[in-house]
């Protein structure tokens, strides 16, 4: 159970771990004991993530261990534990979610992703010219795939016993991650930023807790104006590199030569560059993470449920250059506390907004179940950033 | 008796109904706390117990999609105690649960690497390399020498006679040494590479006019061709593109899905366990050079004379540490005198075991 929250389980209560009401009178933070809940109007939430460091080291080093002893057999067991380890710590509303795959169906997915692989070598050793069919085989296989994958990570995330769903298309799913990447360089890359978009409208606008789907409500227009400001940043900082290095440069190779150690200066030189470009490339993809973390929790809504995220990309940045650093100089050893150092500085930032609390949720049981609930379906299980 | 109390999902709504459950040894009783419902008895068969993990909350999944949820992990493990459910995953929550089991698998994580990256590996890829057809070694040769001739090799400069004399001699050895590959030796130009010589996995050989020109003699070129065509007849091209790839696998099991930065960082243990494969196939050949050229009755001598001679030449080179993929070319020199010294010099025909 997580700490200091008691053991609200037991009681069938509702803890809210309230950060501020918006209409204090009596009802205010509150935990019921009765099954049935007092509505306040509107109530914050925050889901908690109640997991600790030293608990994922254990979990993560022995299923590793595992893994590595059964030669890889072992790795859905492991995925699925470390899933489950996340989930079930992340607790909404004094109600951890669960996850439920089995590992079976995503041991077949790894088995038919490797096969994959390494028919796309022995296809490379004979001609590269052949492994291009086979790339272009996955291209085309991929929409498909990740469909799957989403459809199947849906129904395997679980929160009061109720599964979410994937309502998306395979047609949606070919136009998102076929047809627009193939417009890129048709269009200059102008549609790189519609792209994103179109992606999260993929997730957001289809995902469905039991009967209740998600509305989202978001647009094109503030992704252009988010990978816009990205490109002039991009832009600025090359060519105030480019001015600093051309400066400097001939001052360190002119050095380096008189001293003998062109190689070192050389090396040095190379370093720098390729260092600057990583924290800078760091900094834009956790920019663009928390961004777009927001504006779709921003701009969704879930029946009467809103949400509102308060990412902030610096701090993000900030966790990310710590672990990276964290991990080098523990030899991998600090990779699980990284990991939970920012997912709970994630769900940590995520407000639930409900009207009504979270008790009426039905699960989906109309007749078309059975197309969405097809067991022999569980194939794929590839992981796509949420 | 076991009982303990927790809350049910009935799999319909999201409502949680608070409970209490006993299980009197046969059946487990679910009753509601605040009222009629839900008022359940099943039989433990038709239920499934989620896995124990960390000290997160307990599932019982009961027959119709509805779940008993509970935070009470000490009655849980009890009913799967006497129930036997989940023998293997609770095994594997014994050794999570504690830091002194968590600490052996860490143990017994590096050992495990260990044995991979010394038998583990090299082991299959010798297999895999052996039962690789041999039209495909063929293609995967000609595509790597068309790439190096695009790109660092120029056509040989050697003058005809010169060039019929090595081939004549490069046919002798090694009908002599191994009939089972299709060997061929070619010659190039290349100012680049420098005097050096390689072998494809096809039984290409390729020696550049550099070296030709630096030998002292056709007898130190002889041991190089020996050197090459064990490194062939062993299959090390093969062996070391595979391992490499074992190598790659298992780093990246390891890492998981970390960032590109730390898999950066990931790819120096990688670097070096690659390297020391090389290495080890360097001495390979060295020994099965030597050993034919002992019992050949030239000894070592023309052997550690050119490698010495291609160390001198090459200009600022590098000192050669860790990462290089030949052993020092001192350790080398060396170790080919021990081998001298510990092989009397009988006479007859050399090979290569």
């Amino acid at each position: 159970m997580h700490k200091g929250a008691g053991k609200p389980a037991e009681k069938g209560g509702v803890v809210f771990t309230v950060q501020d009401s918006r209409d204090g009178a009596g009802t205010g933070p509150t935990s019921c004991s009765k099954d049935i809940p007092v509505h306040p109007v509107s109530r914050r939430s925050k889901p908690i993530f109640t997991g600790s460091a030293g608990e994922y080291f254990r979990i993560w080093i022995v299923n590793t261990f595992l893994t590595i002893l059964t030669a890889g057999l072992y790795a859905p067991w492991a995925k699925v534990r470390e899933r489950r380890f996340f989930y079930q710590h992340t607790v909404m509303d004094g109600r951890p979610f669960d996850y439920t795959a089995p590992p079976v169906a995503i041991l077949k997915g790894y088995l038919i992703v490797a096969g994959g692989i390494i028919l796309y070598y022995i296809a490379k050793a004979y001609n590269p010219l052949y492994s291009l069919l086979v790339f272009g085989i996955f291209s085309l296989v991929l929409p498909f795939l990740i469909y799957k994958s989403l459809r199947f990570f849906a129904r395997h995330s679980v929160y009061r016993n109720i599964p979410f769903h994937f309502r998306g298309t395979v047609r949606e799913s070919y136009k998102t991650y076929l047809l627009y990447p193939l417009l890129i360089p048709l269009t200059f890359g102008l549609i790189i930023p519609y792209w994103a978009f179109q992606r999260k409208k993929y997730f957001f606008g289809n995902i469905a807790f039991g009967t209740t789907a998600n509305i989202f409500e978001g647009s094109a227009r503030p992704f252009y104006k988010l990978y816009g400001m990205v490109a002039v940043a991009v832009i600025v900082i090359t060519i105030f590199v480019t001015i600093i290095f051309t400066l400097s440069a001939p001052l360190i190779v002119g050095t380096g030569m008189k001293a003998g150690t062109f190689n070192t200066a050389m090396i040095f030189f190379i370093f720098t560059v390729y260092f600057i470009m990583l924290v800078v490339s760091a900094f834009i993809q956790q920019y663009i993470y928390a961004w777009t973390t927001n504006y779709c929790w921003g701009h969704s809504a879930l029946g009467t449920i809103r949400f509102h995220g308060t990412l902030r990309g610096g701090h993000l940045f900030w966790i990310r250059i710590t672990n990276i650093f964290a991990i080098i100089f523990s030899i991998g050893l600090l990779i699980p506390w990284a990991k939970v150092r920012r997912i709970r500085y994630i769900i940590g930032n995520l407000t639930v907004i409900s009207d009504e609390g979270l008790d009426n949720f039905t699960a989906d049981v109309s007749p078309d179940e059975s197309a969405y609930g097809d067991a022999a379906t569980d194939f794929f299980d590839i992981d796509i950033g949420l | 008796m076991i009982e303990f109390k927790g809350a049910y999902f009935d799999g319909k709504i999201s409502r949680a109904y608070p409970v209490s459950v006993v299980f009197d040894g046969r059946r487990l009783h679910i009753r509601g706390v605040d009222g009629d419902y839900p008022a359940l008895d099943i039989a433990p068969e038709d239920c499934a117990i989620t896995p124990p993990l960390g000290n997160t909350m307990r599932y019982i999944k009961l027959p119709g999609g509805a779940q008993c949820e509970t935070a009470d992990t000490e009655a849980v493990s009890a009913l799967e105690h006497l129930t036997g459910r989940n023998a293997g995953m609770r095994l594997v929550h014994f050794m999570e649960k504690r830091w002194k089991t968590a600490a052996a698998a860490l143990a017994g994580l590096v050992l495990c690497v260990w044995v991979f990256v010394t038998y583990g590996i090299p082991f299959v890829a010798q297999k895999i390399a052996y039962s690789v057809p041999p039209e495909l070694t063929e293609q995967m040769s000609r595509q790597a020498i068309k790439m190096l001739d695009r790109r660092f090799l120029k056509p040989s400069e050697l003058d005809r006679e010169k060039s019929r004399e090595l081939q004549g001699e490069f046919r002798r050895l090694y009908r002599e040494i191994d009939g089972d590959f299709d060997y061929r030796l070619e010659f190039r130009k290349s100012p680049y590479i420098g005097p050096n010589a390689f072998a494809l996995p096809s039984g290409l050989i390729i020696m550049t006019d550099e070296l030709v020109k630096l030998a002292a003699d056709n007898r130190e070129l002889q041991a190089i061709l020996v050197h090459e065509i064990a490194h062939v007849k062993k299959r090390h091209a093969l062996r070391s593109i595979i391992q490499n790839s074992g190598v790659f696998l298992l780093v990246s099991a390891l890492a998981g899905d970390v960032t590109s930065i730390t898999s950066t960082a990931a790819s120096l243990p990688t670097l070096l366990a690659q390297s020391g494969y090389s290495r080890k196939f360097e001495t390979e050949a060295d020994r099965a050079a030597a050993v034919y050229m002992i019992r050949k009755g030239w000894g070592t001598r023309p052997l550690q004379a050119i490698l010495l001679r291609i160390t001198r030449n090459m200009a600022g080179y590098p000192g050669e540490s860790l990462l290089s993929s030949h052993p020092l070319t001192d350790q080398r020199v060396r170790y080919l005198r021990d081998i001298e010294a510990s092989m009397p010099a009988p006479q007859g025909s050399g090979g290569i075991k």
